[in-house]
């Protein structure tokens, strides 16, 4: 029933043809990229074969084509040895990089808000000195450390060593690459873990100092689990980023993913198709960090969303039930009836 | 024969850069007593209440809870400040409610309540989960203890809030305005719980507009106005025979 008391007065949606519009020029665009990524082009050469056309031998040629993007070569190096050798070398530099970058980045952050003068100088200096320089340059400059420390002691300072480092076989490659982005990650992270940690109400800490935790206690236990809502989202782009900033890496030397084909293309010259088949890893691998952040995410999300955000596999069932609800209700004007 | 009493303050000062807060207040809380502190807004009501816990730190005047100086150790004649640990020990002694509940957002009504006997005191967790039904069913809410604060309602949070404090057993109960941040409807469910505490034997610390409360419930009211104590006493004769025309003027803006 209508407010008039009307049973049956059709509703008119409102056409959006701004909309519509959009979305058709959208389509076009697309099919032509589609078209383009999966066209063939001549390549000038021919495909000559000797066959019997009407008794007489003769040479028979077609104009040869092939794909524009060479997907043939694509798939013939997608799974090589090299260049998944490549790939776990590029996992691994981002894995252990992050990891050295979030610790590095939540005890700078606590240094930064301490009460004492010096130790918060000390967090800020280092955040302004390797947010400040290139990371090229700090990658360049820790692979070739060795040439002013050639060697290093840990023990008592400008006295005893119980520990001695020598520099030039210790920073190879790997480990320069780890120092360099792991440090430089440190300070960006640094900045996204403070951010955090402020965005939580004072009130929080007050709480839990009135129940006699201690500042530690209270920022471990209450303040950094609340945190981290604010935390994660800026992390995973700094992951999805440091995904792809190994990549660097090529530059000392170190094969991961993107030296591996430039060493394969170097070889063969089919640059174009393995660059594709790098790009085409670090965009799986993308897809995966960003599966992986939605549900860590959602995990945080507890206590201050009333009801978490659905996960993929729950919005396809919901989106799947409402579908064929209406269906139903469209079928049979009985059930609309009753609906209402 | 005299008992220490629970709280006494002797010229409490305080000041946040020009601004005096506290002028000196002085007062006498004994054990058991439920005390009203009344008074404008600005008046350091708030302020001398989180000085009883350290929360603030005062800056001149003798400030001692059940006998021993709040933050500061005397020995002989020097007074040395508590370390940050001997302050958190004195802390877990003294629970304290706030104004905006400020229940742990990211745990449940169940873990705000465990978290300081697990974590503080030590207690088991199973035993503190026991414990923290027991306060639950007390403050009315045990059917509520995988609730997140965010699914409960102001006067539900603020119950689990004095839950929370009670489960540290603490000698003292602070309240800061419980009741100023409440939907008008959902004050009543918090003065109860208050109600039964006071009848419990609980020493009790209250700074509230709730001046029905303070004459049902309050043994004491302490009129604060300027940063000093400008009338004390029992609840029936004050608010209602009041004698400075300070106080006269202040209850007639909020009855």
């Amino acid at each position: 029933m209508t407010p008039n008391g009307d049973d049956a007065v059709a509703v008119v949606p409102v056409r959006h043809v701004g909309r519509w519009l959009a979305a058709g020029l959208a389509s076009v665009v697309i099919a032509m990229l589609a078209h383009s990524l999966f066209s063939k082009i001549p390549t000038g050469l021919q495909n000559c074969r000797s066959s019997h056309v009407g008794g007489a031998l003769r040479n028979v040629c077609t104009d040869a084509f092939e794909w524009r993007f060479q997907w043939d070569i694509v798939g013939q190096y997608f799974t090589s040895i090299q260049v998944l050798h490549g790939l776990e070398m590029t996992i691994l530099l981002t894995v252990l990089t992050m990891l050295i970058g979030v610790s590095l980045g939540v005890i700078v952050a606590i240094m930064r808000l301490s009460p004492n003068r010096i130790v918060s100088s000390v967090a800020w200096s280092f955040t302004w000195f390797f947010r400040g320089t290139p990371v090229l340059v700090q990658l360049i400059f820790w692979y070739n450390i060795a040439s002013i420390f050639p060697s290093a002691d840990i023990g008592i300072p400008f006295s005893i060593s119980f520990i001695h480092l020598d520099l030039t076989t210790l920073f190879t490659p790997f480990t320069a690459v780890l120092v360099a982005l792991g440090l430089n990650e440190g300070a960006y992270m640094s900045e996204i873990v403070r951010g955090g940690i402020q965005a939580v109400d004072e009130g929080q800490v007050e709480a839990a100092n009135s129940l006699g935790l201690t500042r530690l206690q209270a920022l471990r236990l209450v303040v950094l689990p609340q945190a981290m809502r604010v935390i994660i989202p800026p992390t995973g782009n700094e992951v999805i980023s440091m995904l792809k900033t190994t990549s660097l890496a090529s530059t000392v030397a170190l094969v991961e993913l993107t030296k591996s084909v430039q060493n394969i293309y170097a070889a063969n010259y089919k640059i174009i198709p393995l660059l594709v088949v790098a790009s085409i890893w670090y965009l799986i691998v993308t897809t995966v960090l960003s599966i992986l952040q939605f549900y860590v995410e959602r995990h945080y999300a507890k206590g201050s969303l009333r009801t978490p955000p659905m996960t993929p596999v729950q919005r396809l069932r919901h989106d799947l039930r409402g579908i064929a609800a209406k269906a139903l209700t469209r079928r049979s004007p009985r059930l609309r009836e009753l609906r209402s | 024969m005299t008992t220490t009493p629970m709280v006494e303050a002797k010229d409490v000062t305080k000041s946040y850069g020009a601004i005096d807060v506290l002028r000196g207040v002085t007062l006498t809380i004994q054990r058991g007593e439920v005390a009203c502190l009344i008074g404008p807004s600005g008046s350091g009501k708030s302020t001398f209440l989180r000085c009883i816990n350290h929360l603030e730190k005062h800056d001149t005047g003798e400030l001692s809870v059940d006998g021993s100086f709040v933050g500061y150790e005397r020995r002989g004649n020097k007074l040395y400040e508590r370390t940050d640990k001997e302050i958190c020990a004195e802390r877990s002694e003294i629970g304290m409610v706030f104004q905006r509940f400020n229940l742990f957002s990211h745990l449940t009504a169940l873990e705000n309540i465990t978290l300081g006997p697990i974590k503080v005191k030590g207690i088991s967790t199973s035993d503190a989960i026991e414990q923290a039904h027991l306060l639950l069913d007390r403050v009315g809410l045990h059917d509520r203890d995988h609730n997140y604060p965010s699914q409960l309602s102001g006067g539900q949070q603020q119950r689990v809030a004095i839950a929370r404090a009670l489960a540290m057993e603490p000698k003292l109960m602070l309240f800061d305005e419980p009741t100023s941040a409440l939907d008008p409807e959902l004050v009543g469910e918090v003065l109860d719980v208050m109600k039964d505490l006071a009848q419990s034997g609980m020493t009790m610390i209250v700074v509230t507009h709730e001046m029905g409360f303070a004459r049902e419930v309050g043994d004491s009211v302490y009129f604060l106005d300027e940063g000093v104590v400008a009338e004390s006493g029992d609840p029936n004769e004050v608010l209602v025979r009041p004698q400075s025309p300070r106080l006269v003027n202040f209850l007639s803006k909020v009855l």
